[in-house]
């Protein structure tokens, strides 16, 4: 029989299907409850950094800051790139999103005749520039995922070593903004020069103050502490917003096997019918052969 | 010792470690041993790699183990510390933090690797954080 052959081709594809949702659904939950852990360091990163700045502006009033080395502006001549993607896949439109805007930003540096160098956090986006044939000048790996300050503090330095060596002049940080569990937008911010407008405003550290280092040294240190935590925030928001793409895309991937295996069983139980009828018929006929 | 006590908050870049009512606290910055007590001076100095050592309230000690740190002493009598990395001793694993010192030394000892100042950061941070996890006696003079 034709029949019989189809119907288990068929339910063989529905188990199938249905053991794919199984583990989309399991990746769209863990994603789901990562989201909001990751949210939640986001938040926990903002009372150390809303405090440097604090300090920072507060001893800008009355001190120098733009002769920092890291505030120094030269003519733009090499410009870094350092984009954030993620290690793993099934993350939806996530590392494509961020990797358009990183390109954007590597067409508009170059267009304006300026040498680029490439950083890139997080496998996808080493693969996607290693396929394209532009190799990035480090990769972080296993950072992406739930970076941690160490880890910050380690490409921060790497940028800033660089730019006080004058080998760059000017660093793009490129991220997924984590807007809210249903909008995560890339953006880029510039990391260095670290701009003198970003230490205004401050409420003057009353100079009676022990100071301990002198002030001046105390801005030394603080400034890459500046510059670390916003590579670290960064960092955050686009782990969160990695969670959220991932979340997203396996929900849909959910859905849409649902829908396949729905549609694979009424597909199925047609030829199921069909075949029942068939040999109904046949049963009938042959009893009115045998009749006559 | 007096009953007097200052609010105090130890933040690292990750997070909030610690807030409370302290009677003393003691830290190590980077031109000595410094010791605060209520009503300290408005202050704002930078901290070594260390312990950090408190008296709250109720008599309790905490032990943090600091690393790249900066305490800021308020005219309001505020006392907050700020780090990049900040531990409280029951949060440190200890044994992780023998075994990244010992690789520290073993790559001191043969030269491997990076440049000697960053490998010496390294294994002075590790060695804080195993003496603050196993509540050694903090001398602070070594």
């Amino acid at each position: 029989m034709a029949g019989s052959g189809q119907i288990r081709q068929l339910k063989r594809r529905i188990k199938s299907v249905q053991s794919t949702q199984k583990i989309t659904r399991a990746m769209e939950m863990i994603a789901a409850s990562r989201i909001i852990k990751a949210q939640g360091r986001v938040r926990a990163a903002r009372p150390y950094a809303e405090g440097i700045h604090d300090i920072i502006r507060g001893l800008a009033v009355s001190n120098e800051v733009r002769a920092h080395p890291l505030l120094v502006q030269r003519d733009i001549e090499r410009v870094g790139v350092l984009v954030n993607t993620s290690d793993r896949g099934l993350a939806g439109a996530y590392n494509a999103n961020v990797l358009k805007a990183a390109e954007r930003t590597i067409a508009e540096e170059e267009g304006k005749g300026r040498t680029v160098d490439l950083y890139v956090v997080g496998k996808k986006g080493a693969a996607y520039f290693a396929y394209r044939g532009r190799r990035a000048l480090q990769v972080w790996e296993g950072v992406a995922d739930t970076p941690h300050i160490d880890e910050a503090g380690d490409i921060a330095e790497t940028m800033m070593a660089r730019y006080r060596r004058a080998e760059l002049d000017r660093v793009w940080l490129v991220y997924t903004d984590f807007k809210s569990s249903l909008t995560q937008i890339p953006v880029r911010m510039e990391l260095l020069p670290v701009k003198p407008t970003e230490f205004e405003g401050g409420r003057e550290i009353d100079p009676e103050f022990i100071f301990e280092p002198a002030q001046d040294e105390l801005l030394n240190t603080l400034i890459p502490r500046y510059v670390e935590a916003k590579v670290f925030h960064g960092l955050l928001e686009s782990s969160a917003s990695e969670h959220a793409s991932r979340q997203r895309a396996m929900k849909a991937a959910t859905d849409n096997a649902k829908e396949v295996a729905a549609k694979l069983s009424r597909i199925m139980n047609q030829a199921r019918q069909e075949q029942i009828t068939t040999e109904i018929s046949e049963i009938v006929g042959g009893a009115e052969a045998l009749g006559d | 010792m007096s009953d007097k006590t200052m609010p105090v908050e130890v933040v690292s870049a990750e997070a909030h470690v610690l807030s409370g009512e302290a009677r003393e606290l003691y830290a190590r910055a980077v031109e000595g041993e410094i010791g605060i007590l209520p009503g300290h001076a408005p202050a704002l100095v930078a901290l070594d790699v260390g312990p950090l050592r408190l008296t709250m309230a109720d008599g309790t000690k905490e032990r943090i183990a600091v690393h790249r740190g900066v305490l800021f002493v308020g005219d309001d009598g505020k006392v907050i510390v700020l780090a990049d990395i900040a531990e409280r001793a029951e949060d440190i694993d200890l044994d992780r933090a023998k075994a990244k010192a010992q690789r520290a030394q073993e790559r001191i000892d043969t030269r491997a690797g990076a440049d000697l100042e960053t490998l010496l950061v390294s294994l002075r941070k590790q060695q804080v954080r195993i003496r603050v996890a196993s509540g050694t006696e903090i001398t602070h003079e070594e």
